[in-house]
């Protein structure tokens, strides 16, 4: 899944790398095959390349909106009461070090009716 | 998008010549899209000061470098390393970076390598023009879109000058009337009303006559600077 993506027209002239203005393009020449290479992190996505390219072949629709990537998954410790989603594990251990109260998983409005549960329901909200 | 052009290099040289050791600091933002202060411009500029003939004795030990942004002083503190022994920084970024690499790495001196020029925008490819001015008070929904305070040589708001001639500026053929080109747009809009409307003197408090200025967004950070 790249950024960078060329189409069927690319003919490997490197115009584009030539031309980038932050050195975000490059190639690799081995043995028989050519390989061009793009750098997302020293590119500024500012089209030169796209501009510049004799052949059209630079897709720079897919700088401009790309897929999501997964980051990081982790656990997720839910409300007991409602299942709405409350924290990480290792968020609970922080939270409740910090503030030492008991470790029920529950979101604030179950939190909140279980500490005061004679109340009616519309003074407890 | 902030534009800027490199100095000439003479002025350069007698601001970084009494420096042992100098880290030539690129910008990966703004500059490097006007192809003013990139990492190739960087490293074209690292190249020519290294030359002996610009000093009367040995050139000073040239490091190159590139952050992102130079406009951010937590991003510049963390990520962009300042090899042993510099003792001048030379940023090719705007005015913006310049001084905020400074106030990061205060006392050490840095130096500007780029006349800071404008606020613009690139209507054709290699060619970035004068857009906007700053001026805090955006007038440009009674213009069409189209700045009379930037692109008109006088900042005008009443309409064209007696120095408007055939769609051009007084100033040069190729400087196109900046009212002209509004009463066009307008009129193509079918929003000429809008030309006979009155509106007050325009308040230029907002336009920095008045000292920096600041845009704080609360909720990030303390927001103390």
């Amino acid at each position: 899944m790249s950024y960078f993506r060329v189409n069927k027209n690319c003919n490997g002239c490197l115009s584009c790398v030539e031309n980038c203005p932050a050195s975000a393009l490059t190639y690799k020449d081995q043995e028989n095959r050519r390989t061009l290479l793009h750098n997302m992190t020293k590119c500024a996505r500012c089209g030169q390349c796209w501009r510049v390219c004799p052949q059209e072949a630079i897709e720079f629709q897919h700088l401009l909106v790309g897929q999501w990537d997964d980051v990081v998954t982790m656990d997720l410790i839910r409300c007991q009461v409602c299942g709405e989603p409350l924290y990480s594990p290792a968020y609970q251990q922080k939270v409740f070090d910090a503030v030492n109260i008991d470790g029920e998983p529950l979101c604030p409005l179950h939190r909140q009716r279980r500490a005061a549960p004679k109340w009616p329901l519309h003074i407890s909200r | 998008m902030i534009v800027g052009d490199l100095k000439p290099l003479e002025e350069i040289v007698s601001a970084i010549k009494e420096y042992k050791q100098i880290l030539v600091l690129g910008c990966g933002s703004c500059v490097t899209v006007c192809l003013s202060g990139g990492e190739k411009e960087a490293a074209q500029l690292c190249h020519e000061l290294s030359k002996i003939k610009h000093y009367g004795g040995p050139p000073p030990k040239l490091e190159m470098g590139c952050i992102l942004r130079q406009c951010e002083e937590d991003l510049v503190r963390e990520y962009q390393e300042l090899p042993e022994g510099t003792d001048a920084i030379l940023s090719l970024a705007c005015g913006a970076g310049v001084q905020t690499v400074a106030d990061a790495h205060d006392p050490l001196p840095v130096i500007p390598a780029l006349n800071t020029t404008f606020l613009g925008a690139s209507a054709k490819p290699g060619i970035w023009a004068e857009m906007c001015r700053g001026c805090g008070d955006c007038v440009l929904t009674f213009t069409g879109g189209i700045c009379p305070v930037a692109r008109c040589a006088k900042s005008l708001f009443n309409g064209p000058c007696g120095g408007s001639q055939n769609g051009s500026c007084e100033v040069g053929l190729d400087t196109p009337c900046a009212w002209a080109m509004i009463y066009y747009r307008l009129k193509r809009q079918n929003k000429l009303h809008l030309l006979d409307e009155i509106r007050g003197p325009k308040d230029w408090r907002p336009g920095g006559a008045g000292g920096p200025r600041k845009r704080i967004r609360l909720g990030l950070g303390d927001g103390s600077k």
